[in-house]
């Protein structure tokens, strides 16, 4: 499917906050750029920053030569799923926190994030108050640590 | 004692009856009765009888013989003609009158010898009576009580007697062949569910066989003509059925016709109709001879299969979106997702009292787009989950084409492509439903526009063809200039449930097929020559009729 298999904008979009340090920011993987620019909106809303990526590669990527305290990534993904990416995550930044959102409803796909260490897990469409309660517990234990 | 010219009068009167009793089909043993007792009124003491041949050529049987004995009659009856057989089986044997002036004594009455002289007969002259081709078709005879031959006057009543009963006999047996005929075909006829009819225009008039009237709703006596005969013809088919039919009439041609009756009591029957001209010498048309055949137990079982076959088709898609249920939350999630997660930043942002006013616009213009999103997702389910009733129409494509072309032109300007087209104007009409092709059109459409959008706006190409294919059928092409299909297995496209990418319809190319299908056509993908992917679809052309009333 040569059409639906072109993405737009690939490579990761950056919208980043300047007064934030490299440890307060999030990072959101999803290859939807709506839903992309609407969690960073959330985020913004709430003061926050944030890297986009809308393909897993150059996130995985971005881990390589970053500390990344929190990333909120989708299961659902046309290149990699999100398990793969938390896996493989793990092994880059095992102190990197995961936030798993999804679009279906799949009790393997929910117990196997959360045995590989997701603090939190939120089926589309979810709540934006509970997701920015969940962000800022993250983070703050993320800095306790 | 009549005047001569008063006897000859009366003689010319009664042969004029005889022969107006032969044309008004009088039966025949009335004629040759009449025949006979004319004949005997023009002589003193003449007794005459008539014998009949049998179908067989073998056996006599009683015409008539008013004034002879019944018990002579039956006797003769049956009789097997030969060369020793009396007069008159003797006459027809030898085919040439046989003149016995002594019954007593010749020796052809050997057998009828002792009869004869009993019934007091003594003289017999039998002449063969003869067809117009020569076929011997009976025997005329005259009595004599006394022992003598005939004389002048007799010998010309015999000659017209023989001529009068010859046409008598001859028209009852062309008839009987005629019957015969009829019959046999007739037998034929509802053996195969055929109607036979003649029309005669110029009479307004018709024919028909007892199939044909039991098949047409006619009763059997009712006269019938061309108009009534069409009138039976399905309201929505007359007027083509006429058309066809009146052609086939000024040309002097032949006409076939498929099409449905209506009954008088409502029952409908799918006909085949195949008929010709015939045209006298002159040129001029006489009359209109063809059959109708009766299909519709065949339509009927088409009919059914063609249920059948929606059904499944309907079953097809019913399984496929149990297939693609998971895929379709998560196509609907993804602006479901986006639309709440924007109204939760605008409230924040609002609580904040901070809210840019460009942003909160472009917040709010978003949660549109993503509204309309997902209401095209939902729309795409359901044109997908109702089995579709739409009524089809006759469409043309090339007409479709330009429609669709006019919805998706600001997409195309946007993405800075351009579509040339290149049309068929004798591209065959199609039966369809033209929202769901449109559907079909946009969905191929905006795949192209995707599939160049990674190229310089200089080269974002698409081309949309229609041609008439070697088979007749309409056929559609969408090419685009991209990257191309998998290479592998261009076709592979197709499994693939839709998109959960692209913003729009994002149906995919399972249902745009799945409309192709349902419509009775085909739809493949390939990788073009040079460079791109070409997707086309076939459709059948609508019958021709139908084509015509539309055109």
């Amino acid at each position: 499917m040569p059409v639906n298999l072109e993405k737009r904008g690939r490579r990761a979009k950056r919208m980043t906050s300047t007064e934030t340090t490299a440890a307060e920011i999030v990072c959101l993987v999803d290859d939807d750029p709506t839903v992309l620019k609407s969690i960073g909106r959330l985020l913004a809303s709430d003061g926050f920053s944030f890297l986009a990526f809308n393909d897993p590669k150059s996130f995985l990527a971005h881990v390589t030569s970053q500390s990344v305290p929190l990333v909120v990534l989708d299961i659902w993904m046309e290149q990699m799923n999100g398990l793969e990416v938390q896996e493989q995550l793990r092994a880059l930044s095992p102190s990197t926190r995961v936030i798993i959102i999804t679009g279906r409803v799949d009790h393997a796909a929910t117990q196997a994030a959360l045995d590989a260490g997701a603090i939190a897990f939120f089926i589309k469409p979810f709540d934006g108050e509970e997701f920015l309660a969940a962000v800022r517990t993250a983070l703050s234990s993320s800095h306790s640590k | 004692m009549k005047s001569p010219a008063k006897t000859e009068e009366s003689f010319y009167a009664g042969q004029t009856r005889i022969l107006e009793m032969v044309a008004s089909d009088a039966p025949l043993p009335e004629i040759l009765k009449s025949s006979v007792l004319l004949m005997e009124k023009q002589a003193e003491g003449l007794v005459c009888s008539i014998l009949v041949l049998s179908a067989d050529g073998i056996h006599v049987q009683h015409g008539a013989a008013p004034s002879l004995p019944e018990a002579y009659v039956k006797a003769v009856n049956g009789a097997p003609i030969g060369p020793r057989n009396g007069s008159c089986g003797t006459a027809m044997f030898l085919r040439k009158p046989i003149v016995v002036t002594d019954v007593l004594t010749d020796p052809l009455w050997t057998d009828y010898r002792d009869l004869a002289k009993i019934c007091g007969l003594r003289a017999c002259w039998s002449t063969p009576i003869l067809s117009a081709q020569n076929e011997v078709l009976g025997s005329f005879a005259m009595y004599r009580q006394e022992r003598r031959g005939p004389n002048a006057e007799e010998l010309s009543l015999t000659q017209v007697a023989t001529h009068i009963t010859g046409i008598a006999i001859g028209r009852q047996r062309i008839q009987q062949t005629l019957h015969e005929r009829e019959a046999r075909i007739n037998l034929a006829a509802e053996s195969a569910d055929l109607a036979f009819w003649v029309i005669y225009p110029s009479r307004n008039a018709a024919w028909m066989n007892d199939k044909g009237r039991a098949i047409y709703g006619f009763d059997a006596n009712l006269p019938l003509n061309g108009n009534l005969i069409l009138s039976r013809v399905h309201p929505d088919e007359r007027a083509a059925v006429r058309e066809n039919f009146d052609r086939a009439c000024a040309s002097h041609g032949t006409f076939e016709s498929e099409h449905r009756l209506v009954l008088p009591y409502g029952k409908t029957r799918w006909v085949i109709v195949r008929g010709r001209c015939l045209v006298d010498e002159h040129g001029n048309l006489v009359e209109l001879i063809g059959v109708t055949i009766d299909v519709s137990a065949q339509k009927q079982s088409e009919l059914q299969l063609k249920n059948q076959r929606e059904q499944l088709a309907h079953l097809n898609r019913v399984a496929l979106m149990g297939e693609m249920t998971a895929s379709i939350a998560h196509e609907l999630n993804q602006p479901l997702t986006a639309i709440a997660n924007n109204a939760a930043a605008a409230r924040r942002f609002l609580e904040r009292g901070n809210i840019d006013p460009v942003l909160l616009q472009q917040l709010l213009q978003d949660m549109i787009a993503d509204s309309q999103r997902a209401g095209e997702v939902i729309r795409g389910i359901r044109a997908m989950v109702r089995k579709d009733k739409s009524p089809r129409s006759i469409l043309n494509l090339n007409a479709i084409i330009a429609d669709t072309l006019r919805l998706v032109g600001s997409d195309v300007v946007l993405r800075e492509s351009v579509i040339t087209t290149e049309m068929d104007h004798s591209l065959p009409q199609v039966e369809a439903v033209p929202v769901q092709i449109q559907q079909v059109l946009i969905n191929l459409i905006m795949n192209a526009l995707d599939a160049v959008e990674k190229l310089p706006p200089s080269e974002r190409r698409i081309v949309v063809r229609t041609r008439t294919d070697e088979d007749g059928l309409a056929e559609v092409s969408v090419r685009d200039f991209g990257y191309g299909l998998p290479k592998n297995r261009p076709e592979k496209v197709f499994d693939h449930f839709f998109s959960t990418k692209q913003a729009g319809m994002g149906m995919g190319l399972t249902i745009v097929r799945s409309i192709i299908e349902t419509h009775g056509g085909t739809i493949s993908a390939e990788n073009a020559p040079d460079r791109g992917a070409r997707f086309f679809f076939r459709l059948p052309a609508a019958r021709k009729d139908q084509q015509s009333q539309a055109a």
